[in-house]
């Protein structure tokens, strides 16, 4: 079941790579990416019924927490995907891209989804770490697509500062290996991630210190996390609009994903104390600069960017807060979160092409221009602001709950004040765009097979965020794995 | 043997060490400069030439500035006299000499230090253009090297538990292994580049030049001449000379004289004239290769000694 | 080999490889630094073969070999292809000055001693006391990073810190496990080719390697 999960995406990328490009080729992505969600459902329908599955001769290992990710990934990527092939067209139509260079994004966008998946459903820490390079290596290219000068700059910077990031998870991963050889002795899977969470009581405490601190700041470097956080905008901005959807809203969860992983190591060699005051110190700081910098931007895609950074420092900080009901807040967080961002990249993605210019006070009255776009433009904001009945105000709601809960309720203020300050901003930025004097021209329509996707992905969201039905017993299941 | 013959064999060591280092200085100066010359495809002046050379400003006239006060004259005695008395109390020949437990690493710096200081005061006191700036760069140099110095003593004294020189040398007689240790390397790395600084030698300094602006030590000693300056050049072999045979007796002490008999001393004596020959002649074939550093890249060069000194000590700590 | 040898082998070929780090902070030419890489990569791989000879682990040995071919004879190659098309090209003026940054390659040093004290605890070997060389050549590998301008620089900071992190594990665990190690030095080998291409592509829209030149994104 899982070489499946994995095998799609990867003969996705062998055929795109090996057929020369044509119309329809885009249209494999969105098929392999649809058939990544169906099976993430089967699997974990079977997972909250039965046990964990594993594959590959235990490389592999799905438990609920994997599945949810899984779905996670795929019910993006069908997004982003479907709005490639449009991204693509256009680009070869405009001369700016030859049908190769196409051909190899299809080829970059398939590898991308299979080293993620890799990753969530990786049992081995080892592996884990492997996958997550090998994303920032994939990615790199994929950043640097459009190869203008300052595409070309902000991969550069992508590749240079995730390096060190994955470096130091490294180190962090051969201090824990370290902390398990010295308990467990040299095994079959020393780093076998279960075996690791039943033996963490006896792991050496000032090791996994210096180990947890480690894993923090490098897989929190591919996160966004203050202080490493300095490629993100750059590179989620320069990036065509469907790599940012799926950087913005999966890569970096697929990295705290990693953490979370570590936490639950940690939680039971050091207690709970000392990574939740890293994690809280790291998601303050994450909230504060994403705050600070968001009032001056005048880029809507560098917005969207730093709007990323804000919310992975919530994401952190519940997951500081660490009980149960946090746990499953963050999950259903980072599902709501992928989606409206990634609506919002796309959304933004089908403005510069249209508009031509990526700044704020050039695009101004989109409602009135582009009703369709303008709107769900809009209703993305709004989504991503924490307005009911989208699921971030659920989420945002429950991790505010959790933290008063645990006795973080200081931090939960500060991030109150953090989030009215983005509030504004992002509400300022909004109205310049969206709102303006009509003009002259008429109001121009944009195509069904663009907003049809855009309008799905919201109406999900809003879904998620009136009842979380269909997901229910798979978020209690994953939030116990995290938070026994 | 008792007490009585270990002084007097103790102090037979030391006056040969005084010797050797004043006489072997010279003959060690006029060997350098040949092997350049050679190098460079020059026959070069013989071997002994600076011995002619101090012998012929013996009997020139005594020449002093006329607006020099007493340090001038007093600062190339004291030159010879200190780097006298440092090589009679340090271990080359022998792990005893005379007055051996006042045979401190510290105290030997300061010793020379105390000849370099009054030496950098007379070239301020000829009071010329050209003798301030040199010891006003001789100062910085020193001053930049110090703490190089300190922290290269500090892992080097870590091995024996002491800063007392003989003890030092006993302690790697004692275990041969401690040399190749990182902490032994980094320090003596340290040290030869803190050696290059304070003898004046290339890459720091060049010896040789004639250009007045690139001195730095001939700038402070260009007014000296006849019996004084005799004095400085003597002062300065010596030094160097010292300095090579201490950095000698801590990379590799073997053949020193451990017991007190005379025969041991005699076949310390013949050691250090050959391990100081080939130090001295690694040295001349690489200032062949090397050109004088700009004056305002000395600071990298020594804070590079100092951090190497440092990662010395560091990785002392971890074996304990 | 005996106890002592082995420690003092060991002991010497670490303490290169945190040297050759400090050394890239002080010289000035790429050319020199790139040679300085080489031998680091060169300790590196002695590092691993002794400890593999020591523990008779020929898994050891072969990812040593596995080292010296990359860090110390690919990497380098490519590294310098990239600065052929800019012959003899100096830093032009670092971020903190080198005397500065020398010393301050000295407060890192000893601030990894006192940081990995817990660790030196745990693995009381000659090989596990070793280990704050690698954290302390990391972190002046991070360092060289930050203050570099020159992107071929940066370049060298990376395989700086991927040098000190593989010392570590080297030191630490005899290696991690042979998997993630081939995974791990062909990652590090594929971003080094990744860099490379991005240089290049870097080169051929502003004809340098100067970063300086590229603060178009900014807030």
């Amino acid at each position: 079941m899982l070489i499946v999960i994995l095998g799609i995406p990867l003969a996705g990328a062998l055929f795109s790579g090996l057929v020369p490009w044509r119309r329809g080729i885009g249209w494999l992505g969105t098929a392999s990416a649809s058939g990544v969600f169906v099976s993430g459902v089967v699997l974990a329908v079977g997972i909250v019924e039965g046990r964990p599955v594993t594959g590959l001769g235990g490389i592999l290992r799905a438990d609920a927490l994997s599945a949810f990710m899984v779905i996670v990934i795929g019910v993006i990527a069908v997004l982003a995907t479907w709005q490639g092939v449009r991204y693509l067209e256009a680009e070869i139509a405009a001369g700016r891209c030859t049908p190769r260079h196409a051909s190899l994004y299809c080829v970059l966008v398939q590898g991308f989804l299979a080293t993620m998946l890799l990753a969530v459903l990786a049992a081995n820490l080892g592996v884990l770490w492997v996958a997550v390079e090998a994303t920032t290596v994939v990615t790199t290219f994929l950043v640097g697509h459009r190869r203008t000068r300052s595409s070309l700059e902000a991969s550069w910077k992508y590749i240079v500062i995730c390096s060190v990031g994955i470096a130091m998870a490294f180190l962090g991963t051969v201090l824990v290996y370290l902390a398990a050889l010295h308990v467990v002795g040299h095994g079959p899977h020393p780093l076998d991630w279960t075996s690791l969470v039943t033996q963490s009581h006896r792991l050496d405490p000032g090791v996994m210190r210096l180990a947890f601190a480690l894993l923090v700041l490098g897989y929190g470097t591919k996160v966004g996390l203050v202080p490493m956080h300095s490629w993100l905008p750059d590179a989620h901005s320069q990036a065509p609009a469907p790599v940012s959807a799926l950087m913005s809203g999966v890569l970096l969860t697929v990295a705290f994903y990693a953490i979370l992983r570590f936490k639950v190591i940690a939680d039971g060699a050091l207690g709970a104390a000392f990574p939740r005051s890293l994690l809280v110190i790291v998601s303050l700081l994450s909230l504060a600069v994403a705050a600070s910098l968001l009032l001056t931007q005048r880029d809507y895609k560098r917005m969207l960017a730093y709007h990323s950074v804000e919310h992975m420092g919530l994401i952190a900080l519940g997951a500081a807060a660490g009980s149960p009901l946090a746990i499953g807040a963050v999950l259903l967080h980072v599902l709501g979160h992928g989606l409206a961002k990634g609506v919002l990249f796309l959304a933004s993605g089908e403005i510069l092409l249209t508009e031509g210019t990526s700044e704020i006070e050039h695009v101004p009255a989109l409602l009135s221009r582009r009703p369709v776009l303008g709107g769900i433009f809009a209703f993305g904001l709004v989504a991503l602001l924490g307005f009911p009945p989208f699921s971030l105000f659920v989420s945002e709601l429950n991790m505010l709950r959790a933290e008063f809960e645990v006795g973080l309720g200081w931090a939960a203020a500060v991030s109150l004040v953090c989030m009215a300050v983005i509030f504004g901003a992002v509400m300022s930025h909004g109205r310049h765009m969206l709102l303006g004097p009509k003009g002259t021209a008429t109001p121009a329509m944009t195509p069904a097979v663009v907003a049809v996707p855009l309008i799905g992905g919201l109406v999900g969201c809003a879904f998620i965020g009136i009842s979380a039905w269909p997901l229910q017993s798979l978020l209690h299941a994953a939030a116990r794995i995290v938070a026994p | 043997m008792n007490a009585g013959s270990h002084t007097v064999v103790a102090v037979i060591a030391s006056c040969s060490q005084v010797v050797a280092v004043a006489v072997g200085g010279l003959v060690l100066i006029g060997l350098m400069r040949k092997v350049r010359a050679h190098l460079e495809g020059r026959v070069g002046a013989p071997i002994l030439q600076p011995m002619f050379d101090v012998r012929k400003l013996f009997r020139k006239e005594r020449l002093r500035p006329d607006q020099a006060t007493w340090i001038f004259p007093l600062a190339p005695v004291v030159l010879v006299a200190t780097v006298a008395v440092a090589a009679a109390i340090t271990p080359l020949v022998t792990t005893g000499p005379a007055l051996s437990t006042g045979s401190d690493f510290f105290a030997l710096v300061y010793l020379l230090l105390v000849g370099s200081t009054l030496l950098a005061l007379a070239g301020m006191d000829a009071g010329t253009a050209f003798g301030g700036m040199g010891s006003s760069r001789a100062v910085t140099i020193g001053a930049l090297a110090e703490p190089a110095l300190l922290v290269t003593i500090l892992a080097l004294s870590a091995t024996a538990h002491s800063s007392n020189l003989p003890a030092i040398v006993r302690a790697t007689l004692a275990d041969p292994g401690s040399v190749a240790t990182p902490q032994r390397l980094f320090a003596l790395g340290a040290l030869l580049v803190v050696i290059v600084a304070e003898s004046g030698r290339l890459p720091v300094d060049n010896p040789a030049t004639h250009l007045e602006l690139t001195m730095v030590h001939e700038a402070m000693i260009l007014e000296y001449a006849g019996p004084d300056l005799a004095f400085v050049t003597v002062g300065e072999a010596m030094r160097l000379t010292l300095l090579l045979g201490v950095f000698v007796n801590l990379v590799a002490p073997w053949g020193i004289a451990t017991t007190t008999n005379v025969a041991a001393v005699a076949v310390g004596l013949v050691t250090l004239v050959a391990k100081v020959a080939v130090v001295g002649l690694a040295l001349a074939v690489f200032e062949v290769f090397t050109a004088k550093l700009r004056l305002f890249r000395l600071p990298e060069l020594l804070a590079g000694a100092f951090v190497l000194a440092l990662l010395g000590v560091v990785s002392g700590l971890v074996v304990k | 080999m005996s106890a002592s040898t082995y420690a003092s082998v060991l002991g010497l070929t670490a303490a290169v490889v945190l040297l050759c780090a400090v050394v890239t902070l002080w010289r000035r030419t790429l050319r020199a630094i790139i040679r300085v890489l080489a031998v680091q990569g060169l300790a590196l791989a002695c590092v691993a073969m002794v400890v593999g000879l020591r523990r008779h682990d020929t898994g050891l040995i072969v990812v040593a070999v596995l080292v010296l071919a990359a860090k110390a004879i690919v990497v380098p190659m490519l590294i310098t292809r990239v600065v052929r098309h800019d012959p003899a090209s100096r830093e032009t003026q670092p971020l903190v000055n080198v005397p500065a940054s020398l010393v301050a390659a000295g407060a890192l040093t000893i601030l990894a001693f006192a940081v990995t004290r817990s660790v030196t605890a745990l693995v009381p070997t000659p090989a596990g006391r070793l280990i704050p060389l690698g954290l302390a050549a990391m972190l002046v590998g991070f360092f060289a990073l930050v203050t570099r301008r020159k992107a071929v620089s940066q370049i060298v900071g990376i395989l700086l810190v991927d040098n000190g992190v593989a010392l570590v594990a080297f030191l630490a665990t005899a290696g991690v496990p042979l998997i993630v190690e081939l995974g791990a030095s062909l990652d590090v080998l594929l971003a080094v080719v990744v860099l490379q291409v991005l240089a290049a592509r870097l080169r051929s829209l502003l004809g340098s390697f100067d970063l300086d030149r590229l603060t178009e994104l900014h807030d």
